[in-house]
């Protein structure tokens, strides 16, 4: 014979009222902590450390060697100029070798003194990537219809090799003291 | 006369039964964008200001040197010495091959102290590196 226990209807239900309390407290939380600074910077590759540098000769008309003294003076291949107009003289001639070989394009070197102010530094790495980003938009405009950013992977690569960034930072010289 | 006009009996109640859902919700985006600050910053610097700036995508490869207004350095929770950079730098590089070096320098300093850590960041192998500075607007 079964023997069914009769059990009384009781309700086992969790209460919920405060579970949307208890998920703001959570929300505060985290709230609070999250720090949304995306890391903004100039991206930069160093050349691996050698003991003893090989110089090797660059044709003149390859080279735009940026000079910044302790002042913040600036010369451009020799010429005086200001921080801010670094970008009108290197965009002309990044852009008049877009279409040359690799080994004929653009380095730009910046050299500073050891009393240079950083801020200047970074002024003129900046001019420098700015003429270079805005060649690379002007390019992409012409030949694909939008900005750099916004084109295809493949576009961007092709576009990438016609205008590559060459950065080269001058080895630092023994001290003078 | 009396003119009471007669509404239709209306339940005026927003449902929130739906509320935690939401809550949840954007509970969760918050989790997942949290970075909790690991370190705190024992020095005291100001950035520079530049305009053509990158945003690093993969924050995990970075790795930040601090330099302060009085030319401290600080690399994790401790400050540090020019000498000790090289040996801190290549093991960390060892762990995270493809590190990124993010300089957060004040922008007041000089650039002798930069390109020293820069020769030691090269001589330790780290040669991806990154000025940091503020979006100028």
């Amino acid at each position: 014979m079964p023997l069914l226990k009769k059990r009384a209807n009781r309700s086992a239900e969790i209460p919920t009222a405060s579970q949307a309390d208890l998920a703001f407290l959570l929300l505060l939380f985290f709230l609070v902590s999250t720090v949304i600074d995306v890391d903004t910077g100039i991206g930069l590759t160093l050349p691996e450390f050698v003991e003893d540098v090989e110089t090797v000769e660059v044709p003149k008309d390859r080279m735009a060697a940026i000079l910044i003294n302790e002042n913040g003076d600036v010369l451009v291949d020799g010429n005086p100029t200001s921080l801010f107009n670094i970008k009108n003289n290197l965009k002309p001639r990044i852009i008049s070798k877009i279409e040359l070989p690799i080994t004929k394009k653009l380095i730009v070197s910046v050299k500073t003194d050891r009393k240079t102010n950083y801020n200047a530094y970074v002024q003129a790495l900046d001019q420098v990537k700015q003429s270079y980003f805005e060649v690379r938009d002007d390019y992409s405009r012409n030949n694909y219809g939008s900005k750099y950013n916004d084109l295809k992977q493949g576009d961007q690569d092709i576009v990438k090799d016609k205008i590559p960034i060459i950065i080269s930072l001058a080895e630092p010289e023994a001290v003078k003291k | 006369m009396e003119f009471t006009k007669k509404r239709a009996q209306v339940k005026l109640e927003i449902p929130t039964t739906s509320m935690p859902d939401i809550v949840f919700m954007l509970l969760m985006f918050f989790m997942v964008v949290t970075t909790l600050r690991e370190v705190t910053v024992l020095v005291d610097f100001k950035l520079p200001e530049a305009k053509a700036i990158e945003k690093i995508e993969n924050k995990r490869l970075i790795s930040y040197i601090w330099v302060g207004k009085d030319k401290r350095m600080q690399i994790n929770d401790s400050l540090v010495l020019l000498d000790e950079i090289q040996s801190i730098m290549y093991g960390k590089r060892e762990i995270l091959p493809n590190i990124i070096v993010s300089l957060r320098i004040d922008k007041g300093s000089e650039m002798g102290l930069v390109t020293d850590i820069q020769q030691e960041l090269r001589k330790a192998f780290c040669l991806r590196i990154n000025y940091s500075a503020m979006i100028k607007i």
